[in-house]
């Protein structure tokens, strides 16, 4: 009974583990078809493999440039996002003053709001201060729409976190800096970890604001690089494929790394 | 070791609610073990938390070793504290529990691992040093919050219900070596409780507070024996002290009191004469009334009705109905007494252990008490 259990359980996960990465897996392959190969037959194995797409890519198409921006842009704002808004929910969480709970209601608000509202008054504040055009403003912008959320994740955790343990850090001669950096933050690592993620792969896949904000090809990101093997009459779908590999990397080892803390976050509170 | 001084410490949170701590008075002696118990809410904890600095202090001084402090952070105070909840870092391993404090007291490395090996030798502590507050068991873990105190070598330590997290078994053990502890290093220790067994056999002196005030001050056999009011009188002792209204009768000029249908006289020195028909509580201890015969002068004889018992073992809890009155009163006997419920029995109260108290609750004894609120 129990081994039919178990049977019936491997089944459904396998099914689900092919659902769910059966578009990754068919991807991968026709990252390494050329776009000819694939109008013939779209299902077909890749054969021969054609692993000079890689460096076609990376090297003929911008696809270095455009990897290193969004690594420079995402990296920025991820690191900015997570200090500034641990800090933030840290302050919400732990100290009682006036307007705190309207402040944590104001910037919490902001997140009903859909980016195409935004959009408009973004570029115009971004042109005003030279920041149209620039990596630095769209570091500001990704950093200013993932704040709220971010805030509102950590805000949460650190919230659970036991006040006892922050009077015996004073007792022990810390001040309320070294509070936040020596044990805040590493008791919060799992909800830390969990807002990395989420901020990275959003953040590495973001394109509204990219497409609107830059339009110079020097400071282009990922998502807009994959675009441009779209043409108004036909797309090149085997580079598309083969840029989203490249795109992808960074996404699973950001996630392989982070996962077990993911995961404690996520499942934080759950256990004893 | 340090005087520890609270004059008139006071604790508002909102004004609205009144004092969460209101006038508290109390001296601390070098190497003393004073205990603050009471119920939940009567201040005994935002007390603590004043004297450690994790308060600000809304009226009065607080001073150490004649220093006032009012004003000086936690971390200047050379105090140390073990919490309810351990509080240690869970992120940590017990060693760097332990070394914590020190090293941001910029203590040399290598009398860090000196003074974490010591205390981790005293604790028992020595194979766990490794390991992570997760992987400990309840009375590992108060282990260590009790180390982390020892390890920084402080004026002053401070208990905050550190043992109302372990089961019974551990909780005696864990009594006996925090007593133990203090006997050892000397040092002046307050720890808070609403366990009046903690309080009874680990303080040098307890401080019973209600309300945000100081009901009493004193050894703890002396507080049990002389409670000055009605409130110290019914928190202190399992089961508590017999309490009923009673009215004074104009026999014995003015000294005996009506219980029920039952008049009873009163030893001079439990309380003064007082105007016949004025409204009195009496009490007595449970383990001053009998169900056997018992002589003496200041015997009494009172008829009731048993309306629970409950054998404990070694002593019997007998709950007995007195005729014309609402509370029970409780008798404490031997764990062998042969007693039925709803049966009648003869009740003999040691009068010389009863005590008075006027209409505001205030004990009516003559006998000199130390000092109360």
């Amino acid at each position: 009974m129990a081994s039919l259990k178990r049977s019936i359980l491997l089944l459904i996960l396998c099914g689900y583990t092919a659902f769910a990465a059966g578009p990754f897996v068919w991807a991968a392959m026709l990252s390494l078809r050329t776009t000819t190969e694939i109008h013939l037959d779209h299902f077909a194995l890749p054969d021969p493999i054609h692993w000079e797409k890689f460096p076609d890519a990376w090297f003929n198409s911008n696809y270095a440039t455009y990897f290193l921006n969004s690594v420079q842009v995402v990296v920025a704002a991820v690191l900015i996002v997570t200090i500034v808004g641990a800090m933030a929910a840290h302050c919400l969480a732990r100290y009682r003053f006036r307007f705190n709970r309207l402040i944590y209601f104001v910037l919490f608000s902001t997140i009903i709001f859909p980016p195409q509202i935004t959009i408009i008054s973004l570029f115009q504040v971004l042109v005003n201060y030279g920041l149209y055009n620039s990596k630095l403003g769209l570091t500001l912008v990704y950093v200013a729409i993932q704040l709220p959320l971010t805030v509102y994740i950590l805000e949460s955790f650190f919230a659970r976190i036991p006040a006892d343990l922050f009077d015996a850090a004073r007792m022990d001669g810390y001040s309320d800096w070294e509070i936040f950096w020596r044990v805040a933050l590493p008791v919060a690592l799992p909800a830390v970890a969990t807002t990395v993620i989420l901020n990275f792969i959003l953040l590495w896949n973001e394109f509204l604001f990219a497409v609107v904000l830059i339009t110079e090809e020097a400071n282009r990101t990922l998502p807009l690089g994959i675009q441009r093997f779209i043409g108004d009459t036909q797309e090149d779908i085997g580079m598309i494929a083969t840029g989203l590999m490249i795109a992808i990397i960074p996404v699973v080892v950001i996630y392989a790394f982070f996962s077990e803390k993911l995961i404690q976050g996520m499942t934080a509170g759950a256990v004893k | 070791m340090a005087i520890v001084k609270l004059d008139n410490l006071t604790k508002v949170y909102d004004r609205s609610h009144g004092a969460a701590a209101d006038s508290v008075s109390l001296e601390i002696g070098h190497g003393e073990f004073m205990v603050l118990l009471g119920p939940s809410g009567c201040g005994k904890t935002t007390t603590l938390r004043m004297i450690a600095g994790l308060e600000s202090i809304t009226d009065g001084t607080l001073s150490i070793d004649g220093k006032v402090v009012n004003k000086v952070p936690a971390k200047d105070r050379d105090i140390a504290m073990v919490f309810q909840s351990y509080a240690l870092y869970p992120h940590m391993t017990v060693k760097n529990n332990l070394a914590f404090g020190l090293r941001r007291r910029s203590v040399p490395r290598a009398e860090i691992e000196e003074k974490v090996q010591r205390v981790a030798a005293t604790l028992e502590l020595d194979s766990l040093l490794g390991r992570r507050p997760h992987a400990l068991s309840g009375g590992q873990r108060q282990r260590v919050a009790l180390g982390r105190a020892i390890v920084r070598d402080p004026k002053v330590f401070l208990f905050d219900e550190p043992l109302s997290n372990l089961d019974a078994a551990l909780r005696v053990s864990t009594r006996v070596e925090i007593a133990a502890l203090h006997r050892r290093l000397g040092a002046t220790m307050i720890y808070v409780t609403h366990d009046q067994i903690e309080a009874m056999t680990m303080g040098t002196r307890i401080c019973i507070m209600n309300g945000g005030r100081v009901m009493q001050v004193g050894k703890p056999l002396h507080v049990y024996r002389r409670p000055v009011n009605t409130f110290v009188a019914g928190f202190l002792g399992n089961p508590p002290m017999n309490l009923i209204p009673a009215t004074v009768t104009d026999r014995d000029g003015g000294r005996s009191v009506r219980v029920g249908e039952a008049v009873l006289r009163v030893p001079e020195k439990r309380a003064p004469a007082s105007m016949p028909g004025s409204p009195v509580t009496f009490g007595i201890r449970a383990e001053h009334v009998a169900l056997t015969a018992q002589t003496g002068e200041d015997t009494a004889e009172i008829a009731g009705e048993v309306v629970q018992v409950e054998s404990l073992g070694a002593e019997t809890i007998v709950m007995t109905r007195l005729a014309g009155v609402e509370n029970n009163f409780v008798a404490r006997v031997a764990g062998d007494a042969d007693v039925t419920v709803g049966e009648r029995c003869r009740l003999f109260l040691d009068l010389s252990e009863t005590h008075l108290f006027d209409a505001q609750g205030q004990s009516m004894s003559t006998e000199p008490n130390e000092r109360t609120a």
